[in-house]
């Protein structure tokens, strides 16, 4: 209460530095929930390709949206390599054709493979809930499950139609959101995507090629206990024009990535922490100036030098308490806001955790308390006579 | 046993190279528990400088003399400032010219920060407080910030402050230095009541010779030296 007191002596000025912290605490609880939510989506991703190898064919620069195709008789040449458990022929590609280039947000995708050819070799969790997922006897027919944020975005339920890059399909299922990737793709009968994929090659190769020929890519199951890195390595010398990816691989790649997105955020929240600092030092040297004389006053009937660093420097916590929860409150309106709106298009950015709310708090009261504990230490050391004679 | 025991104490203010201020120059003066002692003299003579010695507030300059300095019998002279403000907080109170209540707080919680420094627990010292406060007949004012109370009321909060620990000495400088001549006789009157029924000793700063002649004895100070006791 006395600490408010004091605060409310100078409304504007405390006002001004709360608004200070709350404009980085804000930003700083943003960031990190865009910064979780991309870390949800690597995860799953690290834990998705962990304990597989993705083949395609050398023509691709990098790995993920195959454009040159392999053929689906690879899978039979690295099947016959000592130590590959299975092969899943599947075809991959943008939902949206129109769609190219690197974008911000990870873009929808179309996932083809044949229910079962994993032979139960897949352990990403996937669930539906509504409806069901794929089984082998959808083979031949347009079917569709659709990922839980893409559900929402086309407002489909099991049961009704749906186009897919021109062709009707029928939905049978929608999945339960995993926070990754499979939240923004759509499931199709292999046979369904590899038409599809022959629809994306230039005229010459269609007429080469017949589409059940065709895959994006091969999932290559190891046996257990098999060096991952070098049976990789094996594929890529026994099957000409193949080069392939392994969960290594990917944490490096998509690593090196999140590594520079987190100094990004490093890097608002040392801006924050700067700016916010320098504020709440300026305000309360400026509080602990036109109150010398009261200070003094303190220090003279008993007050322990302690006990005016305690006072000011709390007031500072208070300061960096209340910037802390306002921009936290900000910060979830946006990212809530942000989520709403991005429903309908399935494209959301931000993962609000608990523990970043906490972090985004705790962060400016203790930046707060360090701030001010330079104008408390002024404080502290004042002289009572001189600053009982101050006027 | 005197309670304060202070002899050839210095002060000197070095302010440049050649400008040196000698506020006090070997001032000796003792003071009897249950005394009420006036200081007297012309303005810069000392009086406020000596005051702030006696009250542990600075140290005596030690400028090739040896001063001494004893509050019941205990030398003063080589306690850390955490020791004298732990004796400032618990045997010492406070009056001062212009009032210096803490202008956020009430008149109480004025009160209570003196006994709350003095290590009482926070109820406690508001029950303290208030019974202070109700010994200087303010206990009706008790929520009013100082901004609401007249300059006599303010001071009799402070006088209430001061004596929230019942401490061995009130020091107070000037305490009717601001006040008109009834608020004076009036903070007159409750300071020497206290020292009459309480047996508190009081060492006061006036340039007033009414409040002079209100205390028992007058130590009469003139260019950093005392000159009459
Ligand atoms: N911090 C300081 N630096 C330099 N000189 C000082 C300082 N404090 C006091 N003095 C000087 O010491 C002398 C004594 O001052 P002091 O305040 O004790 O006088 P006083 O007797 O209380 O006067 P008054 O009756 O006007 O209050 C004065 O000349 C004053 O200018
Ligand atoms: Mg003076």
């Amino acid at each position: 209460m006395r600490i408010l007191r004091n605060l409310a002596r100078r409304k504007l000025r405390t006002t001004l530095t709360v608004v200070g912290i709350t404009i980085g605490i804000w930003a700083l609880v943003v960031m990190s929930s865009m910064a979780n939510k991309i870390g949800a989506l690597v995860d799953g991703g690290s834990s998705y390709f962990a304990d597989k190898i993705i083949v395609s064919d050398s023509a691709n620069l990098a790995f993920g949206f195959s454009s040159a195709p392999i053929r689906v008789s690879v899978a039979a040449d690295i099947e016959a390599i000592d130590g590959v458990d299975v092969t899943v022929p599947e075809v991959d590609m943008l939902l949206d054709p129109d769609r190219s280039g690197p974008a911000f947000n990870i873009p929808d995708r179309i996932v083809a493979s044949m229910a079962g050819a994993d032979k139960g070799r897949e352990k990403f969790p996937i669930k539906a809930a509504l409806g069901r997922l794929l089984v082998p006897e959808d083979e031949g027919k347009n079917v569709v499950v659709l990922g839980s944020d893409l559900g929402r975005k086309f407002n489909k339920k099991p049961g009704e139609r749906m186009t897919v890059r021109g062709i009707e399909f029928e939905v049978v299922g929608i999945l339960e959101p995993t926070l990754s990737a499979p939240d923004t793709s759509v499931w199709i009968p292999l046979a369904a995507g590899q038409a599809l994929l022959l629809e994306t090659l230039p005229d010459v190769m269609q007429r080469e090629f017949k589409a059940s020929e065709l895959a994006s890519s091969i999932t290559v199951y190891p046996d257990p206990g098999v060096d991952i890195p070098a049976l990789a390595k094996t594929i890529e010398q026994r099957v000409p024009r193949t080069q392939s990816l392994t969960g290594a691989e990917f944490d490096e790649q998509v690593g090196s990535a999140i590594a520079i997105f987190n100094a990004i955020i490093l890097g608002v929240a040392l801006i924050s922490l700067v700016v916010g600092g320098l504020s709440v030092i300026n305000t309360m040297a400026m509080s602990v100036a036109e109150r010398t004389r009261e200070i003094g006053v303190k220090r003279a009937i008993g007050a322990t030098r302690a006990r005016i660093v305690r006072e000011v420097v709390t007031e500072a916590g208070v300061i960096g308490l209340f910037g802390g929860t306002l921009g936290l409150v900000l910060g979830a309106v946006v990212v809530l806001a942000a989520n709403e709106a991005g429903r309908s298009s399935g494209t959301i950015l931000f993962q609000l955790t608990a523990g970043t709310a906490i972090f985004a708090v705790v962060f400016a009261v203790i930046l707060g308390m360090l701030a001010g504990l330079i104008p408390a230490i002024t404080a502290a050391r004042l002289d009572p006579v001189e600053a009982i004679r101050y006027e | 046993m005197p309670l304060i025991d202070a002899m050839d104490v210095h002060k000197t203010y070095r302010l440049g190279r050649s400008n040196v201020v000698r506020a006090l120059q070997g001032v000796n003066m003792s003071l009897e528990s249950g005394e009420m002692v006036a200081i007297m003299g012309p303005s810069g003579c000392g009086k406020s400088t000596l005051m702030h010695i006696v009250g542990l507030l600075q140290p005596p300059s030690t400028n090739g003399t040896k001063p001494v300095l004893k509050y019941r019998e205990r030398d003063m002279t080589t306690l850390s400032d955490r020791e004298r403000t732990r004796i400032r907080a618990t045997e010492m109170g406070f009056v001062f010219q212009a009032f210096n209540l803490v202008s956020t707080l009430n008149a109480v919680e004025n009160v209570a920060l003196a006994a709350e420094y003095a290590g009482q627990p926070k109820p406690k010292a508001k029950a303290s407080a208030l019974d202070a406060l109700g010994l200087v007949g303010l206990a009706e004012r008790a929520g009013h910030r100082p901004m609401e109370l007249s300059g006599g009321e303010q001071q009799r909060v402070a006088i209430a402050r001061a004596l929230v620990n019942r401490p061995g000495l009130i020091l107070a400088d000037e305490p009717t230095g601001n006040l008109d001549s009834a608020n004076s006789k009036e903070v007159m009157e409750l300071l020497r009541r206290f020292n009459r029924e309480q047996k508190q000793t009081i060492l006061l700063v006036t340039h007033d010779p009414e409040v002079g002649k209100a205390c028992s004895r007058i130590i009469t100070m003139r260019d950093g030296k005392v000159t009459a006791v």
